[in-house]
């Protein structure tokens, strides 16, 4: 990755400031109860981009480090882990998707160009493939959980 | 500084929060609509070059923004599994046999609407995966990027990008009301691999099971993080070579390289 240190930083802060303000618009949340749980996160996220980046480690995705960090700290009985946890609750799933998905949303304009050479034979396709995933897997999950007797 | 250089992105991301958050969850019959829904959508108004809001600089900074900001959400998933660790290994069996639900889904649904559309060796780069950032590189290692096979992962990939969250998330939610699946196994089903589109999915998902929304988010976060690690290589080794094999038994054409 060409990021630089402070550039990432920005990234992650920016973020976690508008993860902060998604969780009080629409899940509740308050900066007194909320703020350390949001930048928490953004420091998680660095520490597991610095360990990615790490000779040897870095023969995997910055991804799988980052969620390995994460869930690593959450494990019950890791120092610090309960704290984390507590901390972060608060934040609603949702709120952490809805900054992000926005940022997606102001790139999709350089995309237009390119969506209007293609056939429009793509679409129907593109929506056969993802429902595909989504449904063969669940299919596989629903008789596998029904085996090991989870329900 | 960027704030200042690119404040437009970032304020109109605030913005966008804003009005999504406000707007919030919203329940048609069996389709369910999410904050990250409204956010995309009316962040790609916005980004439409015709209305020159935006330049392409601006448009480029938040492309580039996007994946680190992602991160924090890998974050969120990930403080999800570990509390629920037991539960998970438990399952573990689901966990790993679900994935060739994922892998194999793709090429099971998509190739005959590709055939059945008269698509040509697109097909192959198109069906073998969900076809987002790695899996284009493969197609593009392996056949090159204006091949047949790469216009045909391209072609999903800006299709996926413009469209997979929204659909996803659509489809997740239908199918869930429709009560056919327990909602672990929908789940794991939303760890499709993509952030985003796994994000619409568990919401949508979350939204028809409120109760149980911190197991779906443990169950989903797993499966999706066993697909982005293990996708790439099963992609590479397994499902490009099938889905080649498949397309040329159906079709009788043998590759010309």
């Amino acid at each position: 990755m060409k990021d630089t240190w402070p550039d990432i930083i920005f990234i992650l802060i920016t973020t976690a400031v508008l993860v902060l303000v998604s969780n009080i618009v629409g899940y509740g949340g308050s900066v007194q109860r909320d703020l350390v749980g949001a930048l928490l996160l953004a420091v998680i996220a660095a520490a597991g981009i610095f360990l990615a980046k790490l000779p040897v480690l870095n023969k995997l995705p910055i991804v799988f480090w980052v969620s390995a960090l994460a869930v690593v700290l959450s494990i019950p009985g890791v120092p610090g882990a309960d704290w984390i946890v507590a901390r972060t609750k608060d934040i609603n799933f949702l709120a952490t998707t809805t900054p992000i998905l926005a940022y997606a949303g102001l790139a999709l304009g350089k995309e237009i160009e390119g969506f209007k050479k293609l056939s429009w034979r793509i679409v129907p396709i593109c929506l056969a493939v993802s429902a595909g995933s989504f449904i063969c897997a669940t299919l596989m999950a629903e008789i596998m959980l029904h085996l090991e007797g989870i329900f | 500084m960027d704030l200042v250089k690119n404040w437009k992105i970032h304020l109109f991301a605030l913005l966008l929060v804003i009005v999504a958050e406000r707007i919030g969850i919203q329940k048609f019959g069996l389709v369910v609509f999410l904050p990250l829904f409204y956010a995309l959508a009316l962040g790609g108004v916005i980004s439409v070059p015709k209305f020159k809001i935006l330049s392409v600089a601006n448009m480029e900074r938040a492309g580039q923004f996007m994946p680190i900001a992602m991160l924090v959400l890998m974050v969120k998933i990930g403080l999800g599994i570990g509390p629920n660790l037991h539960m998970l290994l438990n399952s573990g069996l689901a966990l790993i046999m679900q994935e060739f639900g994922h892998f194999f889904g793709t090429l099971l649904f998509g190739l005959p609407v590709a055939l059945l559309l008269k698509m040509k060796r697109e097909a192959i780069g198109a069906c073998y995966s969900i076809d987002r950032e790695p899996n284009v590189a493969i197609i593009a290692e392996k056949f090159g990027i204006f091949s047949p096979e790469g216009r045909g992962v391209m072609g999903m990939y800006i299709c996926g990008t413009l469209f997979g969250a929204l659909w996803i998330s659509v489809l997740a939610g239908i199918i869930a009301k429709l009560g056919i699946f327990h909602p672990y196994a929908l789940a794991m089903g939303a760890g499709i691999g993509s952030a985003s589109m796994m994000a619409a999915a568990t919401g949508s998902i979350v939204a028809s099971f409120p109760a149980e929304a911190e197991k779906i988010q443990a169950y989903a976060g797993a499966a999706n993080l066993m697909t982005s690690v293990i996708g790439v290589y099963f992609a590479l080794f397994i499902s490009l070579p099938v889905t080649i094999k498949v397309y040329e038994f159906i079709t009788g054409n043998k590759s010309v390289k």
